[in-house]
């Protein structure tokens, strides 16, 4: 029997594999039991008897709602389209969405109650957002089935007005898995706006106007010299026409390579990176709480022609729609911005609205007088390049940008601006991918979405909230 | 009203796992409890050197082996020389083919001879005088000795707690609809009727000592009863019907090896039977869910493969003395390989893996050669890669493992998403019973069980089932170290590695940490051929235990 007892300790072995198999299984269901419970193949969320809370957009209108137990969206296709990256499927293929983020709150989930709490608990929670749904429907058919992205946000206020990414599906006729992954619907559950950065072109020349303004002095008054193409150490920088002798506000407006990538290399390396880096750059950017994707600036194994390349915005350069929406609002305002938000409050049906989302948190981006100097330059590009005309009057500061991506592809086209006007405080950031020069078709959407704004703001449709 | 309903509901839900584990925790407290220190049974007395040698086990092995109970230091002692065992009728020594033989009061043994005290038992030449175990005490010491064993427990305040469990389940499951249900509660009536029957049985009319594990073993079942009552009650009855067959197996197969050398002389038998069983269902059996495992008797279906683990622990056990008369396993083998075959025939992998642990366990207990285990996997691992070349198909059916979320919807990850899925829905404290959404899937209430468990009774309810079962390995191994024979000790341990691992392949199976084969998991699973088997193998642990087979008095 000596021998059998020693012996019968190996179901000891079996039992130790037990307790380590049920030990992983707990750890992955602490990391992973949201993403479990909110995946497309749970029926209590498509289908089931879970109670959700409403997702409302500023004017009040039903964007998702749970209706005799079922999630049912916006009625119009319009408009769930053009809201399905910040409202969400149901699902955890959009992890951005608030139905993913604020889902504890939306549907009373918490892994140690699951969806089981009785509804008498009223832990179910409505969410009202900043968003203006119908504008952003009418900004996402302004694409014209481009890919891309669209922001507006009120820079006094942080409240986005208008978040659109395309492409973007209907929740009522969802993409199969096999179709999601073919050309069509390329990167169909990333939230562009916010989880995507893109190569600036153009746009990028504000930063390097600002790293010159911050330290070179006198630069506003220097006269620099264009002659179409410049050659830097065997290695060539163009622009796009001969412009001449040249200074800064009109190589602004008129977008001359050649300026600023010799700001970019007289500058240098360091200089330029460090300043970048002080505007932002290269740092973790966060929206509403999550980290989404930063903007870059990469120079340090770049030639002096690449660091040229790297102050007119191609290189290694990258930036997200949200980054250029933010250096807006800075640029309008002074040199701060106020930090985007996109949920404006949750509130229970029964206690009424009792938190209020808006943090109002602001960051110095720019000096005061950089800011300004920027302004200028951007209104003077507005009113001599593109006329005040394309914003059916309204006055606006802005630049386009045109990136040449390669492999035969169309550029992608940007336009970033604010308007000039502080009774309508709105700053903006489009970029459509393949799109041709930003001027064609940024240029578009970003007036579609602005006189849609406008128009809104100046009915007073925002004031009684 | 209805306010006041789902609150009321609601408490009583998460009050079950609490529950739970209070029943969990008395039954094992009291299982544990018992198996504390043990005095001597008797002593031997070495006439040469004077020596006591206290006699601990109920089945002893003396030989001139370190290893052996009873060490004969003496160069013609054998090995394994012979084997010193109790039975009821009294102490007996068996010869186990010594090259010197055994002399009792001076004459050789051919067979089994009873022994008495102050009997003289010559080993290789050294004398022992077979005495009382008071040599090792004081007068002082003797009276407290009297009373130190078999303490007896009442189980029925514990099966008090079960039935409130069931009465709490049953409250829950009637209020579950929009109207009150009544359904239920003839299930609880049936459950309730079973358990104390079986109570009364067990201490009036049978007189065991202890109740213990028959009542984890009814908390066990009744929660996969009621579970299945979630689904749909219809299915319930014929696993009511099961749980009582089950239990009348369990007390059949106690008194069926109540003497462990008649167990010994009838394992042949049961293994002709079990490959019998095994033969009808190849040549008779039917394709259900991929595997060729069922067998149609008129209206009832069954799985010969869940009865035959029964066969093939029993057929795996042995006294010390048949270990040390049999030297090899060639036999058991040969049958192991017999029972593996005729389950990859039938696609039934899940079973084959079961009963390949088992052949480890078994193989390991009988021979402790580390050797053969490795042996094994090796040859196992072999054959795998030759089953794998030549059957490719299989490898499909693993390929989700560890993806399942990239296969959704197809069959190589549809169960198991959906378990995960619906278990974070239920949280740590469940939707309540019959609540799930995973009832809807295919299988749930028998391989996908586990989620069931998880998403309608709460995570805590399943990692507790989970864990019981565990325990219930633990507890197998601390009593078979006690027992009245190698016999039970093997088949406990055994029994009890068996139920662990097909407990891991299930659950670990849906929540996507092994591949899913589809076993089923102890005692919850829906299932009456899985459930009267796992009465079987608990029968095996309750023999285990020195009580079981006390004679009250």
């Amino acid at each position: 029997m000596k021998n059998t007892r020693f012996r019968s300790i190996i179901i000891y072995i079996v039992v130790c594999f037990f307790f380590a198999g049920i030990g992983f299984f707990l750890f992955e269901f602490i990391a992973n039991s949201r993403q479990w419970a909110f995946s497309p193949v749970n029926r209590h969320l498509s289908e089931g008897n879970m109670s959700g809370g409403k997702i409302l957009d500023t004017n009040n209108i039903i964007l998702a709602q749970t209706v005799d137990g079922k999630r049912v969206y916006n009625e119009k296709e319009d408009i769930r389209r053009a809201m399905l990256h910040i409202v969400g499927d149901g699902s955890v293929l959009i992890p951005t969405s608030v139905q993913s983020r604020y889902n504890s709150e939306l549907f009373g989930y918490n892994p140690v109650i699951g969806f089981g709490a009785p509804h008498v608990f009223d832990i179910n929670q409505n969410i009202k957002l900043t968003l203006d749904s119908e504008i952003c429907a009418k900004v996402s058919k302004s694409f014209k089935n481009k890919k891309g992205a669209a922001l507006a946000y009120n820079y006094l206020t942080g409240e986005v007005l208008c978040m659109v990414s395309l492409p973007t599906y209907d929740i009522n006729n969802r993409p199969t898995f096999e179709e999601s992954s073919n050309d069509k619907y390329e990167g169909v559950y990333i939230n562009r706006a916010i989880s995507s950065s893109f190569t600036p072109g153009s746009i990028f020349k504000i930063f390097t106007a600002a790293a010159g303004l911050d330290l070179i002095p006198d630069v506003e008054k220097r006269t620099f010299e264009c002659k179409k193409v410049k050659i830097i150490d065997g290695e060539k920088v163009t622009c796009m026409s001969n412009h001449g002798k040249i200074n800064l506000k009109d190589a602004m407006s008129k977008s001359c390579d050649i300026v600023f990538s010799d700001i970019a290399i007289e500058l240098g390396r360091e200089k330029m990176k460090a300043k970048m880096e002080e505007y932002g750059l290269n740092k973790p950017e966060y929206f509403d709480g999550m980290q989404v994707t930063s903007s870059s600036y990469d120079v340090m194994n770049a030639s002096k022609a690449d660091l040229g390349w790297s102050g007119i915005g191609q290189s290694k350069d990258k930036v997200s729609p949200l980054y250029m929406l933010k250096v807006m609002g800075a640029i309008a305002n002074k040199g701060i911005y106020i930090e985007p938000f996109a949920v404006k409050s949750l509130f229970t049906d029964s206690s009424g609205e009792y938190s209020n989302n808006s943090k109002n948190s602001s960051k110095r981006m720019f000096s005061e007088s950089t800011a300004e100097s920027l302004k200028e330059m951007m209104r003077y590009t507005m009113k001599n390049q593109y006329k005040d005309s394309m914003f059916g009057g309204i006055q606006m500061c802005a630049k386009t940008g045109t990136a040449e991506v390669g492999e035969d592809k169309l550029p992608h086209g940007w336009m970033v601006g604010f308007s000039y006007d502080k009774t309508f405080p709105v700053a903006f950031s489009v970029v459509v991918e393949n799109g041709d020069f930003g001027i064609k078709s940024a240029g578009p959407v970003a007036a579609d979405m602005i006189k849609e704004l406008h128009g809104a703001f100046k009915s007073g449709k925002y004031e009684k909230k | 009203m209805n306010v006041l309903f789902s609150m009321f509901t609601y408490l009583i839900q998460v009050m079950l796992p609490f529950m739970g584990i209070l029943i969990i925790g008395c039954c094992f407290k009291s299982l544990f409890s018992n198996l504390s220190f043990r005095h001597p049974l008797i002593a031997l007395i070495n006439k040469t050197t004077g020596e006591k040698i206290p006699i601990v086990y109920w089945e002893n092995s003396i030989g001139r082996d370190k290893h052996c109970d009873i060490v004969v230091n003496s160069p013609t002692a054998s090995r394994d020389h012979a084997v010193l065992y109790r039975r009821d009728e009294g102490w007996f020594i068996s010869d186990t083919n010594s090259k010197g033989g055994v002399y009792l009061n001076g004459t050789p043994i051919s067979e089994d001879e009873k022994v008495y005290i102050d009997d003289i038992i010559q080993i290789g030449g050294i004398n022992y005088e077979l005495r009382k175990s008071d040599v090792f005490y004081d007068e002082s010491e003797k009276n407290s000795l009297k009373n130190s064993y078999n303490k007896f427990y009442a189980g029925g305040s514990l099966l008090i707690l079960v039935s409130f469990f069931q009465a709490f389940c049953t409250v829950q499951m009637c209020f579950s609809g929009p109207s009150f249900n009544y359904e239920p509660l003839k299930i609880f009536g049936l459950l309730l009727g079973i358990s104390w029957a079986s109570f009364f049985v067990s201490k009036y009319i049978i007189r065991r000592s202890n109740f213990e594990l028959e009542t984890l073993g009814i908390f066990l079942s009744s929660i996969g009863i009621i579970n299945s009552a979630g689904v749909d009650v219809k299915l319930t009855y014929t696993q009511i019907i099961c749980l009582g067959i089950g239990i009348i197996f369990f007390e059949i197969i106690l008194a069926f090896i109540k003497d462990p050398d008649i167990s010994m002389k009838f394992r042949p038998y049961i293994a002709v039977i079990a490959l019998i069983l095994l033969a009808i269902n190849l040549v008779f059996g039917k394709v259900k869910n991929g595997s060729q495992n069922w067998v149609m008797l008129g209206p009832f279906s069954f799985q010969p493969s869940e009865i035959v683990k029964v066969a093939f622990v029993f057929f795996g056990s042995s006294t010390i003395k048949g270990i040390q008369t049999t030297k090899n396993l060639t036999l058991f083998i040969l049958f192991s390989v017999a029972c593996m075959g005729a389950l990859f025939l039938m696609n039934d992998f899940g079973t084959a893996c079961i009963f390949f642990v088992t052949f480890i366990l078994i193989a390991f207990m009988r021979s402790g050669s580390i050797r053969t285990v490795v042996l094994t996997c090796a040859a196992a691992v072999i054959g795998a890669g030759f089953i794998l070349k030549f059957k490719p198909h299989i490898v499909t059916r693993f390929s989700a493992w560890r993806h399942v979320w990239e296969h959704i919807n197809d069959a190589g990850g549809y169960q198991q998403t959906r378990v995960l899925a619906y278990s974070a829905s239920g949280g740590l404290l469940g939707l309540g019973i019959g609540k799930g959404a995973l009832k809807h899937v295919f299988a749930a209430p028998s391989d996908l069980v586990f989620g069931m468990l998880c998403e309608e009774w709460g995570v805590i309810m399943g990692i507790l089932i989970v864990l019981t079962i565990a325990i219930l390995g633990i507890y197998a191994r601390s009593a078979s170290i006690r027992s009245r024979s190698a016999f039970y000790s093997i088949a406990s341990c055994c029994g009890a590695g068996m139920l662990v691992f097909q407990m891991m392949l299930n659950v670990f199976g849906v929540v996507d940490i092994l591949p899913l084969t589809g076993v089923t998991l102890p005692f919850i699973s829906l299932g009456g051929s899985s459930l009267i088997s796992v009465w079987g193998i608990l029968a095996f642990i309750k023999a285990s235990d020195e009580r079981t087979y006390a004679i009250k008095r």
